[in-house]
């Protein structure tokens, strides 16, 4: 591992590629990128959920994470480790101060896998307009998680107003173990009844504000036709926000699945006794880990989504995305499609690109540092002070 | 399947869900049942792919209670589970889990057990659905089959399906497979039978079918105008441990060559399925195999060895016939190889090189593909001298994956052209976690799904390919080789005869 001071995105390409070849046989097949955008604050725990996914896919693990966009000066300072703590890949983690940290792609693009599909995962408030930011736009796949937001269903319309094929949220990954056991659940009933079973509707017991909920109402509904209401339960819920959801079935039956609490769920339908089946919370890492397994557009969640907000034609939404371009330090500057002032107010996320507004939490190096005297004869600082030109002279 | 408007086939999220059903393990204080199946169900369990009603039935002539079994059952399961251990997930199974005691020819026990079945599908709503896994020497099949027969719990009915589970060897020679085919086949009938190889539940021997016909890199040079000869090895390092009496009767070929060896084979010989489905795939494995002819010249090209003591990984290792159980003039084969042809237009005139052995250096399964040398190469002579063939290895185990192997200019100033070989791991790609090969199999079983199963044709036409060399074999005695080295001489001669050499897996 190699901790990389004021840096540029050049050096970290090359220690990058030293380590691979002074490593010997460590692991040098990748499957894909993993662009996590964090915050300072829930590093530690995205760094973990990285770690856990990439060894189920091995991946190349590029951690983002933005402080200080109003620090004077532009820096890079870059964590680059092969095999290390950061599971069997390579990893970079890569801190990015002041203006540098609206152009992080720069720093990403040269660092990405080659020819592989790139994921990007906000472990932090996402844009309520994923094209703002451009590790957004880079990726085949965008991974968010509404569950983490203070308003989960408002978060939830967001994604709805701004999907494009390829985007995914955590709370709907949350809901998977509940939808395979539902869906168990009618197999049995079907099974018995020798015929098949129509759905024609049900409840979920839980917390009617949270994403995870909503998205599994509305998937019963896209799927079956029915509605489901959610309504509040008496105990308190998990993450899922989910305690127990009753189907109503034709000919006067009823499926009920009750989470247990102790990593089971029981599953309840007439003329059988009640089974309990494994429904246990999940770790951030293993849901990133299913999230990884297939790359492809998740129709099912778009229509999920579709019915949860009442937003109609997601599935045939283009899957392209274009650059655009927000300077959160301009709220009324040319180019700038968002009111950023309005967005405060309506989106649960805040403003467009998550680069913290103000200096919270601002260190020393951050607001006085300098770099490094250039090393003549290191072939990368010709280029190093480029970032801290670029931002300010072309946008 | 009846349609449930929960399912979606898009909706890949989703895993695949068996119905509800039991499973009944005869034999179930057997070594495989304890290292293999039960962990292998505490497994599907633990991943959530087993129906929300099963149940586990144990039949064994041991006198046990459940509480018994449960108990041996969880400690299997614990020690053998790739998965973490969770106890509340077994506490759930284990509440499913009933065991059976009794003789096999005991009528009692078996009335006892179809009992326990008819109760289990009312108390534990497994729909009649069950799958029989004969954890048994073949020599009990008949014994348990009557049994089944004469209980009816064998019938598979519109509303019902009843799946029987059969382990190799099947059978030690085309007339034993037939009558135990048909045997099997008057009880069950012949798509409820799955004949367990579990080397087909390996992801490698999948990925060979998808690297062949989900490519279109390979599928081109894959036939006799480019390959020059293709060498399947099955190689252990392991000696034949416990198993003395079993092994005596049964020899390499038997054990091995006959199902897993000429299983890699038909995979890699065949022709493109129409389809990717169970039927389509054993229809052109089958085809292979009924296409393989053995070579004339049987003295060159069929050897068989036997290991006699040497070093193996830095320790002494007993000759075979000073194992315990095995008599010290036996000749019965440790190590076999034999080169196969494959008369069909696109192998015709390729070599099929199979090996298999006990006592080897190294546990390696692997699939070669040798190519053709360039038919001109503008260098010089002398920039060339370290070149070789081109190979593609299919490695099945360990470091499961896929080797390249081509040319390559040595750097420098002077033109020289060096072998180098292109690794691709399957475990870096790819999740690690990866189902095991029992778990796969078992799954399918429950699932339905006969596509990594042979069929009792392709059994038959592989026996077809064993007996003449049997019959070949029977009353030489097999060529010494020492314990830790690659097989005996004669097997090197086999292929030096046309000019080629084993690769050194």
């Amino acid at each position: 591992m190699t901790t990389l001071w004021d840096t540029t995105g050049s050096a970290v390409v090359k220690e990058l590629a030293a380590q691979r070849r002074t490593g010997g046989a460590v692991l040098s097949g990748v499957a894909l990128t993993l662009v996590v955008v964090a915050d300072e604050a829930r590093v530690v725990e995205a760094e973990e959920a990285a770690t856990a996914a990439a060894e189920q896919h091995p991946c190349r693990i590029l951690v983002v994470v933005r402080r200080q966009i109003d620090a004077p000066l532009p820096r890079l300072d870059a964590e680059v480790s092969i095999g290390g703590r950061l599971g069997p890949g390579e990893a970079v983690v890569m801190r990015m101060y002041g203006r540098l940290a609206l152009h992080a792609e720069s720093v990403v693009l040269p660092l990405l896998a080659a020819d592989a599909p790139v994921v990007t995962w906000w472990h932090s408030d996402p844009p309520s307009q994923l094209t703002t930011d451009a590790l957004a736009v880079i990726a085949d796949r965008r991974i968010t998680d509404s569950t983490v937001a203070a308003d989960q269903l408002t978060a939830l319309r967001t994604r709805a107003h701004d999907y494009a094929p390829g985007d995914t949220d955590l709370a709907w990954t949350r809901a998977t173990g509940w939808r395979a056991t539902l869906t168990s659940a009618l197999d049995s009933v079907s099974g018995r009844r020798g015929d098949a079973v129509r759905v024609l509707g049900g409840r979920i017991e839980g917390d009617p504000g949270a994403a995870t909920a909503q998205l599994l109402a509305g998937w019963v509904e896209s799927r079956a036709g029915a509605r489901l209401e959610v309504v509040q339960a008496a105990r308190h819920t998990g993450p899922s926000g989910v305690d127990s959801v009753v189907l109503e079935l034709d000919q006067d039956e009823e499926v009920r699945v009750h989470a247990d609490r102790r990593g089971g769920a029981v599953i309840s339908q007439p003329y059988r006794p009640d089974a309990t089946v494994a429904l246990p919370d999940r770790t951030f890492g293993d849901l990133l880990g299913e999230e990884l397994r297939r790359l492809d557009p998740d129709e099912p969640y778009a229509e999920a989504l579709e019915v949860t907000t009442g937003v109609s034609g997601l599935v045939d939404r283009a899957p392209l995305r274009a650059h655009v371009w927000v300077d959160p330090a301009q709220p009324d500057g040319p180019g700038s499609p968002v009111d950023t002032g309005s967005v405060e107010e309506n989106s649960p996320h805040g403003e467009a690109p998550t680069v913290p507004p103000t200096s919270e939490g601002t260190d020393e190096v951050a607001l006085s540092g300098e770099h490094d005297t250039p090393d003549p004869t290191a072939p990368e600082s010709a280029s190093a002070p480029e970032p801290a030109a670029e931002p300010g002279a072309v946008r | 399947m009846i349609p449930n408007p929960l399912r979606d086939p898009r909706d890949r999220r989703l895993p695949r869900v068996p119905e509800p059903c039991a499973l009944v393990v005869f034999g179930i204080t057997g070594d495989l049942a304890r290292k293999k199946l039960l962990p292998a169900v505490y497994d599907l369990a633990n991943r959530g792919l087993l129906p929300t009603n099963f149940a586990l039935l144990g039949f064994a002539r041991r006198d046990w209670g459940n509480q018994d079994f449960a108990e041996l059952a969880r400690d299997a399961a614990r020690n053998a589970a790739r998965t973490p251990w969770r106890e509340e997930v077994w506490e759930r199974l284990a509440g499913n889990v009933r065991f059976v005691q009794g003789s096999f020819d005991d009528d009692n026990a078996f009335d006892q057990l179809a009992a326990t079945l008819d109760e289990l599908e009312g108390s534990h709503g497994i729909g009649g659905n069950a799958a029989f896994y004969l954890s048994i020497p073949p020599a009990m099949f008949p014994v348990v089959l009557k049994q089944m027969q004469r209980t009816r719990m064998a019938e598979s009915t519109p509303d019902r399906w009843r799946r029987v589970v059969v382990e190799k060897p099947f059978g030690t020679d085309l007339a034993s497979s037939r009558e135990l085919n048909e045997l099997v086949d008057s009880v069950f009938s012949a798509e409820d039978v799955f004949r367990i190889d579990h080397y087909l539940g390996k992801e490698t021997v999948q990925n060979l079918m998808a690297l062949r016909f989900a490519n279109e890199l390979f599928e081109p040079v894959w036939n006799g105008h480019h390959v020059d000869s293709v060498q399947i090895t099955m190689a252990e390092d392991v000696g034949i441990g416990g198993r003395a009496g079993f092994y005596e009767k049964t020899g390499a070929a038997r054990d091995v060559l006959q199902n897993h060896l000429l299983q890699l084979l038909a995979l890699t010989a065949m022709e493109e399925p129409v389809e990717f489905s169970a039927d389509e795939i054993r229809t052109e494995k089958l085809k292979v195999l009924r296409a393989v002819s053995l070579p004339e010249d049987l003295r060159t090209f069929a050897v068989r060895g036997q290991y006699e003591q040497g070093w193996l990984a830095g320790q002494r290792a007993r000759g075979y016939r000073q194992e315990e159980g095995v008599e010290d003039t036996s000749t019965t084969e440790t190590y076999a190889a034999v080169r196969l042809g494959v008369e069909t237009r696109r192998w015709a005139g390729v070599p099929f090189y199979l090996r298999t052995g006990k006592r080897l250096p190294r546990r390696v399964t692997e699939i070669a593909l040798v190519f053709k040398r360039a038919p001109h190469l503008p260098f010089a002579d002398t920039d060339t001298e370290e070149l070789g063939n081109n190979q593609l290895v299919v490695r099945v185990q360990p470091d499961e994956g896929v080797t390249l192997k081509f040319g390559s200019k040595v750097p420098g100033s002077v033109m020289e052209v060096r072998d180098v070989s292109m690794d691709f791991l399957y475990g870096e790609q790819f999740t690690e976690t990866s189902p095991e090969a029992y778990e796969r199999l078992l799954l399918d079983v429950l699932l339905g799904d006969a596509t990594l199963f042979p069929r009792n044709a392709e059994v038959e036409a592989s026996w077809a390919v064993i007996d003449p060399l049997e019959e070949f074999w029977s009353g030489s005695t097999p060529e010494p080789y020492r314990a830790g080295e690659w097989g005996p001489r004669a097997a090197d001669d086999m292929l030096a005869a046309e000019g080629r050499r084993w690769r050194r897996p």
